[in-house]
Protein backbone atom coordinates (compact mmCIF):
# COMPACT_ATOMS: atom_id res chain seq x y z
CA UNK A 1 0.00 0.00 0.00
CA UNK A 2 1.23 3.59 -1.24
CA UNK A 3 -0.28 6.50 0.11
CA UNK A 4 0.61 9.78 -0.96
CA UNK A 5 -0.53 13.24 0.29
CA UNK A 6 -0.78 16.92 -1.37
CA UNK A 7 -3.07 20.15 -0.48
CA UNK A 8 -4.75 21.79 -3.25
CA UNK A 9 -6.84 24.89 -3.11
CA UNK A 10 -8.17 23.38 0.35
CA UNK A 11 -8.87 20.10 -0.47
CA UNK A 12 -6.23 16.98 0.99
CA UNK A 13 -6.30 14.73 -2.08
CA UNK A 14 -4.60 11.37 -0.48
CA UNK A 15 -3.82 8.75 -3.29
CA UNK A 16 -4.06 4.88 -2.32
CA UNK A 17 -1.86 2.60 -4.50
CA UNK A 18 -1.76 -1.33 -4.20
CA UNK A 19 -4.38 -3.11 -1.88
CA UNK A 20 -6.65 -2.00 0.60
CA UNK A 21 -7.29 -5.06 3.07
CA UNK A 22 -6.81 -6.21 6.31
CA UNK A 23 -2.88 -6.42 6.35
CA UNK A 24 -2.89 -2.66 4.82
CA UNK A 25 -6.35 -0.99 5.99
CA UNK A 26 -4.10 -0.23 9.66
CA UNK A 27 -1.84 2.10 8.16
CA UNK A 28 -4.38 3.78 6.28
CA UNK A 29 -6.80 4.26 8.91
CA UNK A 30 -3.63 5.87 10.86
CA UNK A 31 -2.93 8.09 7.56
CA UNK A 32 -6.30 9.54 7.91
CA UNK A 33 -6.62 10.21 11.22
CA UNK A 34 -3.35 12.07 11.04
CA UNK A 35 -5.25 13.95 8.19
CA UNK A 36 -8.27 14.47 10.08
CA UNK A 37 -6.26 15.39 13.62
CA UNK A 38 -4.73 17.63 11.04
CA UNK A 39 -7.94 19.89 10.70
CA UNK A 40 -8.80 18.86 7.07
CA UNK A 41 -12.63 19.78 6.07
CA UNK A 42 -12.56 18.29 2.41
CA UNK A 43 -10.63 14.90 1.94
CA UNK A 44 -10.56 13.97 -1.93
CA UNK A 45 -9.46 10.22 -2.58
CA UNK A 46 -7.70 9.19 -5.55
CA UNK A 47 -8.12 5.92 -6.25
CA UNK A 48 -6.62 5.45 -9.52
CA UNK A 49 -3.80 3.12 -8.48
CA UNK A 50 -6.23 1.41 -6.05
CA UNK A 51 -5.92 -2.33 -7.08
CA UNK A 52 -8.56 -3.39 -5.18
CA UNK A 53 -10.56 -2.87 -1.42
CA UNK A 54 -11.56 -5.59 1.40
CA UNK A 55 -14.18 -4.35 3.69
CA UNK A 56 -11.28 -3.69 6.10
CA UNK A 57 -10.54 -0.77 3.55
CA UNK A 58 -14.07 0.24 3.26
CA UNK A 59 -13.77 0.39 7.37
CA UNK A 60 -11.41 2.98 6.82
CA UNK A 61 -13.27 5.20 4.07
CA UNK A 62 -16.92 4.87 6.27
CA UNK A 63 -14.96 6.03 9.48
CA UNK A 64 -13.53 9.09 7.56
CA UNK A 65 -16.76 9.60 5.60
CA UNK A 66 -18.11 9.87 9.59
CA UNK A 67 -16.18 12.06 10.66
CA UNK A 68 -16.26 14.43 7.60
CA UNK A 69 -19.55 16.03 8.11
CA UNK A 70 -21.55 12.90 7.38
CA UNK A 71 -19.63 12.08 4.45
CA UNK A 72 -20.21 15.54 2.44
CA UNK A 73 -16.38 16.54 3.22
CA UNK A 74 -15.43 12.90 1.39
CA UNK A 75 -15.38 12.38 -2.45
CA UNK A 76 -13.71 9.34 -4.29
CA UNK A 77 -12.45 9.28 -7.71
CA UNK A 78 -10.90 7.10 -10.24
CA UNK A 79 -12.37 3.89 -8.91
CA UNK A 80 -11.73 1.06 -11.39
CA UNK A 81 -13.83 -2.25 -11.98
CA UNK A 82 -13.52 -4.20 -8.85
CA UNK A 83 -13.47 -1.47 -6.69
CA UNK A 84 -16.65 0.16 -8.32
CA UNK A 85 -18.04 -3.95 -7.89
CA UNK A 86 -17.60 -3.60 -4.03
CA UNK A 87 -18.54 0.05 -3.83
CA UNK A 88 -21.35 -1.14 -5.33
CA UNK A 89 -22.44 -4.33 -3.42
CA UNK A 90 -21.90 -2.97 -0.31
CA UNK A 91 -24.29 0.01 -0.99
CA UNK A 92 -20.95 2.97 -0.67
CA UNK A 93 -21.83 3.82 -4.21
CA UNK A 94 -24.76 5.52 -2.81
CA UNK A 95 -23.75 7.37 0.40
CA UNK A 96 -20.04 8.18 -0.56
CA UNK A 97 -19.70 10.48 -3.15
CA UNK A 98 -17.94 8.76 -6.30
CA UNK A 99 -16.56 10.77 -9.33
CA UNK A 100 -15.01 9.37 -12.31
CA UNK A 101 -11.76 11.89 -12.68
CA UNK A 102 -10.15 14.29 -9.88
CA UNK A 103 -11.54 16.93 -12.35
CA UNK A 104 -14.83 16.23 -11.35
CA UNK A 105 -14.36 15.11 -8.53
CA UNK A 106 -12.70 18.77 -7.54
CA UNK A 107 -15.26 20.94 -9.22
CA UNK A 108 -17.19 22.32 -6.31
CA UNK A 109 -15.68 21.17 -3.80
CA UNK B 1 -12.94 -30.63 -15.07
CA UNK B 2 -11.93 -31.71 -18.62
CA UNK B 3 -11.48 -35.39 -19.17
CA UNK B 4 -8.09 -36.52 -19.88
CA UNK B 5 -6.60 -36.53 -23.15
CA UNK B 6 -5.92 -40.25 -24.55
CA UNK B 7 -2.94 -40.59 -26.25
CA UNK B 8 -2.65 -42.87 -29.00
CA UNK B 9 -1.46 -45.71 -26.98
CA UNK B 10 -4.78 -45.48 -24.83
CA UNK B 11 -3.24 -43.67 -22.11
CA UNK B 12 -4.41 -41.20 -20.37
CA UNK B 13 -1.92 -37.91 -20.06
CA UNK B 14 -3.85 -35.47 -17.11
CA UNK B 15 -2.06 -32.10 -17.18
CA UNK B 16 -0.85 -30.88 -13.95
CA UNK B 17 -3.04 -27.94 -12.98
CA UNK B 18 -1.11 -24.93 -11.37
CA UNK B 19 -2.24 -24.59 -7.66
CA UNK B 20 -1.27 -23.26 -4.98
CA UNK B 21 -0.51 -24.64 -1.24
CA UNK B 22 -0.10 -23.09 1.89
CA UNK B 23 -0.86 -23.52 5.62
CA UNK B 24 -0.94 -20.59 8.18
CA UNK B 25 -1.67 -20.91 11.72
CA UNK B 26 -4.25 -18.82 13.94
CA UNK B 27 -2.34 -15.20 13.19
CA UNK B 28 -4.38 -12.25 11.46
CA UNK B 29 -1.00 -11.37 11.12
CA UNK B 30 -0.14 -14.61 8.62
CA UNK B 31 -2.85 -13.36 6.13
CA UNK B 32 -0.68 -11.09 4.25
CA UNK B 33 1.32 -13.61 2.94
CA UNK B 34 -1.30 -15.78 1.34
CA UNK B 35 -2.17 -12.45 -0.26
CA UNK B 36 1.12 -12.08 -1.30
CA UNK B 37 1.33 -15.60 -2.53
CA UNK B 38 -1.47 -15.89 -4.52
CA UNK B 39 -0.75 -12.11 -6.08
CA UNK B 40 2.35 -14.11 -7.26
CA UNK B 41 0.53 -17.01 -8.40
CA UNK B 42 -1.91 -15.47 -10.34
CA UNK B 43 0.79 -13.36 -12.09
CA UNK B 44 2.85 -16.48 -13.05
CA UNK B 45 -0.57 -17.88 -14.66
CA UNK B 46 -1.78 -14.91 -16.10
CA UNK B 47 -4.95 -15.27 -13.76
CA UNK B 48 -7.07 -12.16 -15.49
CA UNK B 49 -6.83 -9.10 -13.29
CA UNK B 50 -10.68 -9.39 -12.96
CA UNK B 51 -10.50 -12.53 -11.29
CA UNK B 52 -7.74 -11.97 -9.23
CA UNK B 53 -8.85 -9.06 -7.52
CA UNK B 54 -12.31 -10.99 -6.92
CA UNK B 55 -10.69 -14.08 -4.88
CA UNK B 56 -8.12 -11.64 -3.44
CA UNK B 57 -10.88 -10.12 -1.83
CA UNK B 58 -12.50 -13.43 -0.31
CA UNK B 59 -9.23 -14.81 0.71
CA UNK B 60 -8.71 -11.37 2.96
CA UNK B 61 -12.36 -11.53 4.44
CA UNK B 62 -12.57 -15.53 4.88
CA UNK B 63 -8.76 -15.73 6.23
CA UNK B 64 -9.26 -12.99 8.25
CA UNK B 65 -12.83 -13.62 9.51
CA UNK B 66 -10.75 -17.47 10.32
CA UNK B 67 -7.99 -16.20 12.14
CA UNK B 68 -8.97 -13.51 14.39
CA UNK B 69 -12.38 -15.10 15.52
CA UNK B 70 -11.72 -18.77 15.04
CA UNK B 71 -9.58 -19.60 17.64
CA UNK B 72 -9.69 -18.11 20.86
CA UNK B 73 -7.09 -18.76 23.12
CA UNK B 74 -5.89 -21.92 21.53
CA UNK B 75 -3.88 -22.59 18.63
CA UNK B 76 -4.63 -24.46 15.45
CA UNK B 77 -3.80 -24.19 11.83
CA UNK B 78 -5.37 -22.56 8.57
CA UNK B 79 -5.10 -24.51 4.86
CA UNK B 80 -5.20 -23.11 1.63
CA UNK B 81 -5.51 -24.74 -1.38
CA UNK B 82 -5.49 -22.40 -4.94
CA UNK B 83 -5.96 -24.69 -7.88
CA UNK B 84 -6.12 -23.33 -11.50
CA UNK B 85 -8.37 -24.94 -14.48
CA UNK B 86 -8.64 -23.57 -17.42
CA UNK B 87 -11.88 -22.83 -16.91
CA UNK B 88 -12.03 -21.55 -13.34
CA UNK B 89 -10.43 -21.14 -10.62
CA UNK B 90 -10.78 -23.16 -7.11
CA UNK B 91 -10.20 -21.93 -3.90
CA UNK B 92 -10.54 -24.75 -0.60
CA UNK B 93 -10.25 -22.63 2.57
CA UNK B 94 -9.75 -25.57 6.11
CA UNK B 95 -9.78 -24.83 9.53
CA UNK B 96 -9.49 -26.52 12.57
CA UNK B 97 -11.55 -23.20 14.82
CA UNK B 98 -14.59 -23.35 16.56
CA UNK B 99 -17.40 -24.51 14.18
CA UNK B 100 -18.47 -21.10 12.04
CA UNK B 101 -20.73 -21.35 8.90
CA UNK B 102 -20.46 -17.70 7.54
CA UNK B 103 -23.27 -18.50 5.12
CA UNK B 104 -25.63 -18.01 8.10
CA UNK B 105 -24.73 -14.81 8.90
CA UNK B 106 -27.43 -12.31 7.74
CA UNK B 107 -27.30 -10.01 4.89
CA UNK B 108 -26.15 -6.59 5.99
CA UNK B 109 -28.37 -3.23 5.19
CA UNK B 110 -26.64 -2.07 2.51
CA UNK B 111 -29.11 1.39 2.39
CA UNK B 112 -28.50 2.78 5.38
CA UNK B 113 -26.64 6.46 5.49
CA UNK B 114 -23.36 7.40 6.49
CA UNK B 115 -24.09 7.91 10.04
CA UNK B 116 -26.10 4.29 10.10
CA UNK B 117 -23.75 1.97 8.32
CA UNK B 118 -21.85 -0.44 9.88
CA UNK B 119 -18.95 -2.80 8.68
CA UNK B 120 -19.82 -6.27 10.00
CA UNK B 121 -21.47 -8.68 7.84
CA UNK B 122 -19.90 -7.14 4.98
CA UNK B 123 -16.99 -9.06 3.90
CA UNK B 124 -18.65 -12.04 3.96
CA UNK B 125 -21.40 -10.10 1.61
CA UNK B 126 -18.88 -9.32 -0.45
CA UNK B 127 -17.56 -12.52 -1.13
CA UNK B 128 -21.18 -14.21 -1.36
CA UNK B 129 -21.63 -11.63 -4.38
CA UNK B 130 -18.07 -12.32 -5.70
CA UNK B 131 -17.63 -15.08 -6.33
CA UNK B 132 -20.10 -18.10 -8.77
CA UNK B 133 -19.99 -20.56 -6.07
CA UNK B 134 -19.71 -20.67 -2.36
CA UNK B 135 -20.01 -24.16 0.13
CA UNK B 136 -19.55 -24.81 3.46
CA UNK B 137 -19.40 -28.28 4.61
CA UNK B 138 -18.23 -29.12 8.87
CA UNK B 139 -15.72 -31.97 8.26
CA UNK B 140 -13.94 -33.87 9.88
CA UNK B 141 -13.89 -31.37 13.02
CA UNK B 142 -12.73 -28.95 10.90
CA UNK B 143 -14.66 -25.53 8.97
CA UNK B 144 -14.31 -26.11 4.72
CA UNK B 145 -15.13 -23.43 2.75
CA UNK B 146 -14.85 -23.70 -1.05
CA UNK B 147 -14.85 -21.39 -3.49
CA UNK B 148 -15.26 -21.56 -7.44
CA UNK B 149 -14.21 -17.96 -9.79
CA UNK B 150 -15.03 -18.52 -13.23
CA UNK B 151 -12.38 -17.08 -15.67
CA UNK B 152 -14.87 -16.17 -18.39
Amino acid sequence: MDITMRAQNGVTIVALGGSLDSNTSPKAQQEMDGILAGGAKKVAVDCTTLDYISSAGLRVMLGAAKKLNGGAGLRLFGLNQSVREVFDISGFSKILAVFNSEADALRGF
Amino acid sequence: MHPPAKTRKGCHIVAAMPSLRMTIGPDPGQVAGVSQAFADFAQAHKVPPAVRRSVSIALDELLNNATAYGFPGRGGDVSVEVDLAPDRLSVTLSDSGKPFNPLEMAEPDTALSVDERQIGGLGIHLVRRMMDDVAYHRRDERNVITLTKRLA
